[in-house]
């Protein structure tokens, strides 16, 4: 009986590390030429079509756009050629003429041209947005599309328009291939988009054109071809659950520069699978990953693992809800951001990848002084850790210290609630530390968590929370960075050219400041207006516009910048070498467009 | 014959009402949860650090798939494509069918909570009647203290731990996708890695799961070891062998019960393991659809969940009468 057990275990165990050791031997790691990344939303069933939000097309590898933006802090429209070779727009951003690389094929052999994109065009227009806004005097939007050439072709921006993201909407456009796509498409797809974008056309016509394209639209994501055509570096062999791999094109018209002959993309859904991967060291890239210190250490500790690290256009904020009393009082909001002790609480939220913001202006420090200079954001009010000042704004506020707590005027104490979502490690610990430093002067504050960010963001839209996290300053445009402080959220909306504001509580405002302000040194001052203009100015009038923004912000405080977040990356040098370097430009863009600029090289 | 007919197509009449009764309940709570997935994934792109630009294309084409209109219409057009087998297109992939998304899911998560299931069904079974037969010694002290101590440790604590020291510290096993290199089919070094993939998971499974059936079956071999047939039969001199299968059939009735319905509830069961292994089974997908308010996933996930439960009641139900006589017996008579 016992011999029995003995060799039952046995076989267990020789099974197990049979089974163990298959698990081991990842190919991945046998071929040095196979280069490991992961990707979100792999999904075996999803169709090869890059329009698709769960796409098995991925972008820099077998997805390919005509450029590819540059991390700037400054200028939205930089961008390194993509399928485009170059690129030339008017001053007035009225007419983008663009030549195409001449080189570019198709993984089937077929050059890359004029009619690919125009073809492109017309997918994009059946998906809307952007700058192909399916409706009449869309601010931004594509007006006309003309092939001048095989190799070059021109957009023309709608008239009653001279908006600065044209260049950058129609350059982040997908390309797909017109012999795949194109017989998807009816042949008076053209005339549709015409119909449904002529604002002299009647309402009923363009109604009904409009109706025609969405339904088209639909149909056109759904659509996948059986095999991937792709003007990428790789094209698509096969996705598994979980996994997808892409072997190299050697049609590519920069084929030379692609070392990797395999790059297998790896699932992930949360930044823990992100972490074990690193930390085993299966992983040549890893982008943007949050990474507390203790974890940074043990990738750190993998052989071959190094950080990279560049800015991040994002800070996060303590936004506030201003149609709740006492914080509807600038005096009040302003002795919050006396009382945050911002470099404590970014060293507890958010350590490795967090830099405490100098002050509050609408964009992260470091375009702030790129904007207006170094002299402008240090004239602003810093809001240094000050608990006189804190306790001087509160008595402007007609509150009193009693028993150690600050009393309300009406009597009631100054009670808060920071809201936080589950899930977001930095916005909770970053949450606590803030709550625990107005506690301790006498604001009780306390720290609530929401089920899901999903959660959240329609709870924080319905107005339920009086302070909660905000991703703020997002760049580098200024006109996305200021519309998170006055877009729709708090009661701007765009119409056309133009923005018309709501009262709090009404289409999508919860944030619930004042319309308009009065700030010393700039007079009555409306931010939604200011900031519309941003989108349709050139930059030396941004830069104006911006330092009105800057000091609107800083003085009226609809949200309290704490930290700006870094842009951390791990990739593993073991395997291959040449990566892009600290705060390069490309470190928000895939490694696979990275390849395409020349980066990562065999070791 | 005629008996068992009529109590399962009785059983299969509940079955049907308690599926739209549930189906029904759970539309209704889907869409009481708060949130948007239009919005939830345009701000989810922005924490990732895609610019507002890439992420309002990215998310643009979202909108058309998320379904619209009131309730009512929202739930008979919901109800018209269920009867006809539609569970309708996912939200988050678009134009992909929920059925192929479940369906996809599926196939990983019954192989390895299966293999987890009856794994610690086994473990189980076995240790309890050792705990029990044992049990005045230091060998039940210590089977039961295992058993309640394991039973007690969460299935993702025990994923964690797991993970962490075999996958991590220890590289003996991978975690993750099967290996994508491989060419997949029927072939030896693809069958190995999903194998290989997946005995962790099902060890986590096990791990955290038998303890429930060794304290159960303990108590269930105990309890026969008392009876007056066991008595008798040593008695009258039946060998050991044959009194320790007189037990066991008797002892594990119980069990039975409670393995069907531990089959019925697999489907749903793995979502912590699933998440901390990676594994790319049905627990993934419900915890991306919930994240992403996929609706029609989500939907789709859930009934499916409550078919298997339901199923499992009506199996067991049936089946018990099949393996206890005493059952049957009762049934006639009545």
């Amino acid at each position: 009986m016992k011999r029995r057990a003995l060799a039952g275990l046995t076989a267990v165990g020789t099974l197990a590390a049979l089974l163990g050791t298959a698990g081991c031997t990842d190919s991945s790691e046998s071929s040095s030429d196979v280069f490991t990344a992961i990707q979100t939303n792999i999904d075996a069933n999803a169709p090869i079509n890059p329009y698709n939000q769960s796409t098995n097309s991925f972008q820099g590898y077998n997805a390919m756009k005509l450029g590819w933006p540059k991390n700037s802090l400054t200028d939205a429209n930089a961008f390194y050629p993509g399928l485009a070779a170059s690129w030339t727009e008017t001053p007035d951003h009225l007419k983008l003429t663009i030549k195409l690389q001449p080189n570019a094929k198709w993984s089937d052999g077929k050059p890359v041209t004029a009619d690919d994109v125009k073809t492109s065009a017309a997918m994009s227009f059946s998906q809307g947005g952007g700058a192909f806004a399916v409706a009449p005097g869309a601010a931004g939007g594509v007006g006309a599309v003309k092939v001048l050439d095989p190799k070059t072709i021109e957009f023309d921006q709608s008239p009653g328009s001279s908006n600065n993201s044209f260049l950058r909407n129609v350059l982040n456009m997908w390309v797909i291939p017109k012999s795949v796509y194109g017989p998807q498409m009816p042949a008076n797809i053209w005339d549709l988009i015409a119909t449904a974008t002529d604002p002299k056309a009647s309402d009923k016509a363009q109604s009904a054109a409009q109706s025609k394209i969405q339904a088209l639209g639909k149909k056109l994501v759904e659509y996948g071809p059986k095999k991937d055509v792709s003007a990428g570096p790789f094209v698509l062999e096969r996705v598994n659950p979980g996994e997808a791999v892409l072997v190299k094109n050697k049609y590519f018209f920069a084929a030379d520069k692609i070392a990797p002959s395999k790059v297998v993309l790896k699932n992930y859904s949360g930044n823990e699978q992100i972490w074990n991967y690193l930390i085993s060291g299966d992983l040549d890239a890893a982008i943007y990953t949050a990474t507390p210190t203790n974890v940074r250490k043990k990738i750190l500790a993998r052989q071959g693992n190094t950080m990279i690290s560049g800015f991040s256009p994002v800070a996060a904020s303590l936004a506030f809800n201003q149609s709740v009393k006492p914080l509807n009082d600038v005096h009040v909001r302003r002795a919050l951001a006396y009382l945050i002790d911002r470099k404590l609480t970014t060293r507890i939220g958010e350590s490795v990848g967090g830099t405490p913001a100098q002050t509050t202006t609408g964009l992260i420090s470091d375009a702030a002084k790129a904007w207006i200079g170094q002299d402008a954001v240090d004239k602003l009010n810093q809001y240094p850790h000050d608990l006189a000042k804190a306790e001087a704004e509160l008595k402007k506020a007609g509150m009193h210290k009693s028993g150690g707590k600050w009393i309300q005027a009406d009597g009631k104490p100054f009670t808060l609630n920071l809201q936080v979502p589950n899930g977001f490690s930095d916005w909770i610990a970053g949450g606590k530390s803030i709550a625990s430093q107005l506690t301790d002067v006498g604001i009780a504050t306390e720290v609530k968590t929401s089920a899901d960010y999903a959660t959240y963001l329609s709870e924080i839209a319905e107005g339920k929370y009086e302070l909660g996290f905000w991703l703020t300053a997002l760049g580098p445009a200024t006109y996305d960075a200021y519309a998170r402080l006055y877009g729709p959220s708090n009661g701007w909306n765009q119409f056309g050219a133009n923005v018309r504001h709501s009262p709090a509580g009404k289409n999508g405002n919860w944030m619930g400041g004042a319309e308009t302000a009065t700030v010393p040194g700039l007079g009555t001052v409306n931010p939604g207006e200011l900031t519309n203009q941003l989108a349709q100015s050139d930059p030396a009038q941004q830069k104006q516009i911006i330092a009105k923004l800057a000091k609107y912000s800083n003085d009226q405080l609809p949200a309290i910048q704490l930290w700006d977040y870094t842009n951390i990356q791990f990739v593993n040098t073991t395997r291959f070498t040449h990566f892009p370097a600290n705060d390069s430009d490309v470190l928000r863009l895939y490694p696979g467009t990275w390849m395409q600029l020349g980066y990562i090289k065999k070791k | 014959m005629v008996a068992f007919l009529r109590r399962l197509a009785g059983h299969l009449v509940r079955g049907v009402v308690m599926i739209w009764i549930v189906t029904t309940f759970t539309f209704v709570l889907i869409r009481l949860m708060p949130g948007d997935p239009v919005q939830t994934q345009y701000e989810k792109l922005l924490s990732q650090g895609v610019s507002p630009d890439q992420a309002r294309a990215q998310v643009q084409v979202t909108y058309g798939f998320v379904p619209h209109g009131s309730w009512l219409s929202q739930y008979g057009d919901y109800l018209w494509k269920l009867l006809h087998l539609d569970l309708g297109t996912s939200v988050s992939a678009q134009g992909v069918s929920v059925t192929t998304e479940v369906m996809g899911a599926l196939k990983w998560t019954v192989g390895l909570v299966l293999a987890g299931t009856l794994l610690s069904f086994v473990i189980g079974v076995l240790l309890g009647v050792v705990a029990a037969m044992r049990r005045e010694g230091h060998v039940g002290s210590v089977l039961s203290l295992l058993g309640s101590l394991l039973h007690g440790i969460p299935q993702y604590v025990m994923a964690l731990v797991l993970v962490t020291f075999l996958t991590v510290k220890v590289k003996a096993f991978s975690t993750g996708p099967v290996d994508g290199l491989l060419d997949p089919g029927f072939n030896g070094p693809y069958l190995a890695s999903i194998v290989s993939h997946a005995v962790l998971p099902a060890v986590a499974f096990a791990l955290s799961s038998f303890g429930g059936y060794l304290l159960t079956m303990k108590s269930s071999v105990v309890s026969v070891l008392g009876d007056d047939f066991i008595l008798a039969s040593e008695l009258r001199g039946i060998k050991p062998s044959i009194v320790f299968r007189y037990v066991a059939r008797n002892a594990l009735l119980p069990l039975f019960t409670v393995l069907a319905l531990s089959l019925g509830f697999m489907i749903g069961g793995a979502v912590f393991i699933e998440h901390a292994f990676n594994y790319s089974g049905m627990g993934a997908m419900l915890i991306d659809s919930i994240g992403n308010r996929d609706y029609s996933e989500m939907s789709g996930a859930f009934l499916l969940i409550t078919v298997a439960v339901i199923l499992a009641n009506i199996a067991a139900d049936l089946l018990y009468s099949v393996v206890d006589p005493r059952v049957r017996r009762e049934g006639a008579g009545a």
